[in-house]
């Protein structure tokens, strides 16, 4: 016998085999279109642009699962044994259909291998969804959930498979074919059954059963988590597709707020959980999980804007019962730190979604916080978030002789913009006070706006009300080109992460204003430079052991992540520690997204009490950080947590100054 | 369905800022001071939107001032009032409330409405009487001080605030006239985006020429009041202020309440 | 002779507090300038009333119908009409309370009477009328001098006149016919009602330690409660703090919640608008805390402390502890 493989080998009634087959074709086409035309309902939309980067990005991703081995090689490798059995499985039925219908290639030596990869390929599987439940109903892994559908959809996808290994036993056991050994796995099935005849006709049965299986699954695919093999990639390729501006013009009506990419990221995650793990709110104990919110979304999506039976479908009884809970109560506690969408192996951005209904929240006006409402009033009447009077902006200045823009002369050289919180907040205000101090011993020629310092809006940004920051960013453009300001540099990595990122984005959609006309920098890259240039020597020694604490907005925002560092280091006497998370993996202080001015969110310990926590933990006498929203929330951590006698958080600036062997009172 | 008539007023807004009087001490110096809607105000306008909402119906805002009141007309189209009215203030500087209420009536006179509101006073001023003198001159039933309304499309029981935390409930028909107090409900945001798109919404515009109002009914010469003089209040304070630094201070403040307090 | 009527206002078959300010002011001026002081009482069944009225003014109107049982704006002003009418006084003189400025607009419109509200003081020069009152929330005050005219009508901050004062009048009692009450508007008194509170009734506590709208955010009461929790006193608040939720309306001191005497009261960021002022001005021992030094409520607290009530509690906690 040549070896080969007969697709309908006594197989009868084939044509009802194919209107199974059609049928199926049909639900699944037809789930699918009508998930990805739910999509193309999303508001605001995207620069579709194709990058080669980008590409081989996304397919290091897919085909490699790059990120799923993230902090979980286990996860990584059962999931690449799942996801090759699987293709490889699909390749090979296509093969199959080519040699059947077109051109019949697998014979002799091409069949066994054929047939010697398929086993191959069906054990990956196997053993892949295996391991998967294992370790989610076995080992229990916390973020992993335990619902009937976990359960459902692997056992579902490993029915089909074993079944195709009984198939092939009984097929094997009826055709007795000599080639066997190159299906090993087969030939041992095979013994299951005793006789030619017993084989035969279970053989029909399992066919019959495994062809049910499949097409089942084939049909199923577009409503149950499967659906993530077309969701997740796309989010993925999204995810890298530069954000388009939200034009004032664009109505946030119902249904709209989400954009195409946020609709594309509820669809593409797979409950996962490694967002909630990470996620600073969620690991403090407050009510607030990012999985718990996408899946409220989708949710939401799904019954009011899908029809009855998709929202059945998709998932209408996932979410816990919120009995009529509005939406918009779960959406404040983010601090908009990014872990959540560093950590996401589909590239989910749960912040994105967030925005999007924060947007849609501050539009509708009648959920809004009221201490949110309130900072939001302040900023547009008195521009900054912290409602004190504009006059008074420039006051942490007294004594230092700042230059500032008069009328008289044109500015000249750096514009150090040293952001509200920095001005208004008593013990920020030290960040202004020192790096000041830094700049006049360095020489650097160097000016500040004064007091009509305006607020750069990111504040605005992050909660949601893109008109205000599209205000702000207005007159902050207005001002830089009406003083010919383009060389900027901040304390606050939210106004540099603003000025880099956030304005460019709006600036460049309007022709009139000229994109990207000036140049920020951060203060830590600035004092590097100067370190570098031996503008800044260190005369005092500092025997300490620092730990330094990245700023969201700085490091995994930006990726700087290096020059506060090294300064650090430069210092002499210094012994430079680093916490259980640093780097990107840093953990929020809690200031971020407009939880600074918030209501507190009771929790037990707060997020950054976590972080204090870490500090002491790797034996830190001194925090240092380099945001002002990251001083005052540490800061205040310390003495919620009675460590006022062991640890001590100082900007930066602070450190140097006092490493430079000058005191800023 | 219920038609409302709001009337919302532009003040100063003076928490925390320092005020400087002019030179013949008859009015404020505005120019450092940030405008914006009257608490009062605000409380009855998002009121009458709740009210609308609700019960369908329009929303009309009144207001009565400068200019610059537009922007206390633009949030009210923002909230969803359909339509908006400024009346100017020229000719009416120097009016008493009597001289302000003729004025907001020659306007809601001609119109037909169910409900008219207004905030209890003004936090400049203080007089508390325009609304109610709108219902005298309307000749319509009124109920001041209100804290909570239920609409029952021809009539409202409403919740009067009163002294020590007692409250009284009235019934009252309608059309008729309510003054909102503070706390009755909690104003919703206005966004920026929601302003600007009102940007193209006309807002009518009318004066007391228009209306045909006589110097003798507004104005300086229609107040009863001839002139005002307007001081700072000394700076003095009689309380014995506790000197020192923060823990020396806070140790007497505490020995003070052991002392007088009889706690243990 | 010309007179000063003034509105006795009662509550559940007593007079109220204000009605005795209203007819100290009344007695001085009257004194002042050769005029009689009439007190006019408009009710339902005045029983003991007039007597009690008797000592404080040389006149008692009353006028008693079914209709003015229960205040409401409608009867009342028509009543309140046809006694002015009738008596033609030269001032008439209402209490700024809820019900006083319920009244005073509209009686004043219909009369054609010259009104001012609110005032804290009241100077009679001959037949020019002046009134001292606050603007801007009390940081500025204003003298107002009204045009020349044949009546007035003002109203009286609570608190601003001194209480019981002259006594030793013996009035005439007069009985005023009730007018007719057709063309009333329709506005029904339904009843009186007190909200539930099923939380701590601060009005009995020995020491009260207060919150105002400079406690910034709700987060930060927590630090209150603890110092509250060390003294082993009780936790209230002023109308913003109310308004916004922050702390249950039973917690409010002031006109429209509290009135409140304990032996030591604590006021943590509150300016003292005469509204909270009136709720616990008759505390034993007032201290206050606030950053602005201008505060009025330094001029009647008994001990101030300027600074920062975020710093400052935090401290007096700290120190209580180590006692």
């Amino acid at each position: 016998m040549i070896p080969q493989r007969e697709l309908f080998w006594n197989i009868q009634g084939v044509w009802i085999f194919y209107l199974l087959v059609s049928v199926s074709i049909l639900i699944f086409a037809a789930g699918m279109l009508a998930r990805v035309l739910s999509w193309a309902r999303g508001g605001r939309g995207l620069k579709y642009s194709f990058s080669l980067n980008c590409l081989s990005d996304l397919l290091l991703d897919v085909f490699l699962g790059r990120r799923i081995f993230r902090n979980d090689p286990g996860a990584g490798t059962s999931h690449l044994l799942v996801l090759w059995g699987f293709l490889g499985l699909f390749a090979g039925t296509s093969m199959l259909m080519v040699d059947h219908y077109l051109y019949h290639c697998l014979t002799g030596l091409s069949y066994l291998l054929f047939s010697f990869l398929m086993e191959l390929f069906g054990l990956m599987l196997i053993s892949g969804l295996c391991w998967g439940l294992v370790r989610r109903f076995i080992f229990k892994i916390g973020r992993l959930e335990k619902r009937w559908a976990d359960l459902v959809v692997p056992l579902w996808l490993l029915v089909a498979a074993l079944s195709g290994f009984l198939l092939e036993g009984s097929r094997m056991a009826a055709q007795e074919p000599a080639w066997g050994g190159w299906s090993s796995a087969g030939l041992l099935t095979s013994y299951l059954w005793g006789g030619h005849d017993a084989a035969l006709s279970s053989y029909r049965i399992i066919w019959w059963a495994h062809a049910l299986v499949s097409l089942g699954l084939i049909a199923a695919l577009p409503f149950t988590k499967l659906f993530h093999m077309l969701a997740s990639p796309t989010a993925l390729y999204m995810s890298a597709l530069p954000e388009e501006a939200f034009l004032p013009e664009q109505t946030v009506k119902a249904g709209q707020a989400l954009s195409k990419r946020a609709l594309v990221f509820l669809d593409a995650c797979t409950r996962c959980g490694r967002c909630t793990e990470v996620c600073p709110s969620a690991a403090s104990g407050e009510d607030f999980s990012p999985r718990r919110f996408l899946l409220s979304a989708r949710k939401r999506e799904a019954v009011n804007y899908g029809t009855l039976p998709a929202a059945f479908l998709f998932g209408k009884r996932d979410v816990p019962a919120e009995s009529g809970e509005s939406i918009y109560n779960r959406i404040w506690n983010c601090t908009t730190c990014g872990a959540c969408a560093d950590a996401c192996p589909a590239g989910i951005s749960t912040i994105e979604v967030i925005n999007c209904i924060r947007s849609e929240a501050i539009e509708d006006g009648t959920d809004v916080p009221q201490l949110l409402a309130k900072t939001l009033e302040s900023l547009t009447k008195h521009d900054n978030p912290w409602g004190a009077h504009r006059k008074k902006r420039f006051e942490w200045s007294q004594g230092l002789s700042v230059p500032s823009i008069s009328g008289a002369n044109p500015p000249d050289g750096l514009c150090y913009f040293a952001g509200c919180t920095t001005s208004f907040d008593t013990r920020a205000q030290m960040i202004a006070r020192s790096f000041v101090s830094i700049l006049d011993q360095a020489g650097v020629n160097f000016f500040c706006i004064g007091k009509d310092e305006p607020c750069c809006g990111d504040i605005a940004r992050r909660v949601g009300e893109e008109g205000l920051f599209q205000f702000q960013m207005e007159n902050c453009v207005e001002l830089f080109e009406r003083w010919d300001i383009r060389d900027l540099v901040t304390s606050s990595p939210h106004c540099f992460n603003s000025f880099k990122n956030d304005y460019p984005l709006y600036m460049s959609r309007d022709d009139s204003q000229k994109a990207g006309s000036f140049r920020v920098r951060h203060y830590t890259q600035l004092l590097k430079e100067l370190l570098e240039q031996g503008k800044i020597r260190f005369e005092r020694s500092i025997p300490s052991r620092v730990t330094f604490h990245d700023p969201c907005y700085l490091g995994r925002y930006n990726n700087l992540f290096d020059a506060p560092r090294e300064i650090i280091s430069a210092i002499p006497g210094v012994e430079m520690v680093e916490m259980e998370h640093y780097g990107a993996d840093s953990l929020c202080c809690g200031g971020g997204g407009g939880r600074m001015w918030q209501e507190d969110m009771t929790c037990k310990v707060t997020i950054s009490e976590r972080r204090i926590a870490e500090a002491d933990a790797a034996g830190a006498q001194m925090v240092i950080t380099a945001c002002p929203l990251c001083l005052i929330t540490l800061e205040d951590a310390v003495k919620t947590a009675g460590l006022e006698q062991t640890l001590r958080v100082l900007d930066l600036n602070e450190l140097i100054l006092l490493a430079m062997g000058k005191r800023e009172k | 369905m219920t038609d409302t008539i709001v009337c919302i007023k532009q003040v100063a807004e003076v928490e925390d800022a320092d005020i400087v009087l002019n030179d013949d001490k008859t009015g404020v110096l505005k120019d450092d001071l940030v405008m914006g809607i009257n608490e009062w105000d605000s409380y009855a306008l998002e009121e009458a939107i709740r009210i609308k909402e609700s019960s369908g119906g329009k929303v009309v805002a009144l207001s009565l001032g400068d200019e610059d009141c537009q922007d206390i007309l633009r949030r009210a189209l923002a909230m969803g009032a359909d339509e908006v009215v400024h009346i100017d203030k020229n000719g009416f500087e120097g009016s008493d409330a009597v001289g302000v209420a003729r004025g907001l009536a020659s306007v809601i006179g001609k119109r037909h409405f169910d409900l008219l509101l207004t905030g209890v006073q003004g936090s400049d001023d203080g007089w508390g009487q325009v609304g109610i003198i709108l219902a005298e001159i309307l000749d319509l039933p009124f109920a001041s001080l209100v804290v909570r309304l239920e609409n029952h499309e021809d009539h409202l029981t409403v919740y009067r605030e009163l002294e020590s935390n007692t409250q009284q409930i009235v019934e009252l028909p309608l059309p008729g006239v309510v003054t909102i107090q503070t706390g009755i409900n909690i104003p919703r945001y206005v966004s920026i985006m929601g302003i600007r798109r009102t940007r193209n919404l006309p807002i009518a515009g009318t004066g007391a020429g228009q209306l045909g109002l006589m110097n003798s009914e507004i104005g300086t010469e229609g107040s009863c009041v001839e002139s005002r003089q307007l001081f700072i209040p000394s700076d003095e304070a009689n309380a014995e202020m506790l000197e020192g630094t923060l823990s020396e201070v806070c140790e007497k403040a505490l020995s003070i309440i052991r002392e007088k307090g009889g706690t243990d | 002779m010309k007179d000063i009527l003034v509105l006795a206002e009662h509550m559940r078959g007593g007079l109220r507090e204000i009605t005795y300010e209203l007819l100290d002011a009344a007695n001085q001026l009257a004194g002042e300038n050769g005029l009689l002081s009439t007190a006019l009482l408009l009710c339902g069944n005045a029983q003991g009333m007039p007597d009690d009225l008797g000592p404080f003014c040389d006149k008692v109107l009353v006028m008693e119908h079914p209709e003015l049982e229960n205040y409401n704006a409608d009867p009342y002003c028509k009543a309140l009409e046809r006694v002015i009418s009738l008596k033609r006084p030269f001032l008439t003189l209402i209490g700024h309370t809820a019900n006083g400025m319920d009244l005073i607009p509209s009686i004043s419109y219909r009369l054609g009477i010259p009104a001012v509200t609110d005032c804290l003081e009241i100077v009679l020069k001959g037949d020019r009328l002046e009134c001292m009152r606050q603007i801007y929330g009390g940081k500025i005050f204003e003298r107002i001098r009204l045009k020349n005219s044949d009546q007035y009508m003002l109203s009286l901050r609570p608190g601003a006149s001194a209480g019981r004062g002259l006594a030793g009048k013996e009035a005439e009692l007069e009985h005023v016919p009730p007018p007719d009450w057709g063309g009333l508007r329709g506005r029904r008194f339904i009843s009186l009602y007190e909200p539930e509170i099923d939380d701590v009734d601060i009005s009995t506590a020995d020491v009260l330690v207060s919150v105002g709208r400079g406690i910034g955010k709700p987060e930060n009461i927590g630090v209150v409660k603890d110092l509250v929790e060390a003294l082993g006193a009780v936790l209230s608040c002023s109308r913003p703090v109310a308004d916004k939720g922050w702390l249950p309306k039973s917690r409010q001191v002031g006109t429209s919640g509290k009135t409140v005497k304990p032996k030591v009261y604590v006021a943590l960021g509150i300016s003292g608008a005469y509204q909270h002022q009136e709720g616990m001005k008759n505390a034993g021992t007032i201290i206050a805390v606030n950053k602005d030094p201008r505060a009025p409520i330094f001029k009647f607290a008994h001990y101030g402390i300027v600074a920062d009530i975020m710093k400052a509690v935090p401290l007096l906690k700290e120190l209580l502890d180590k006692n």
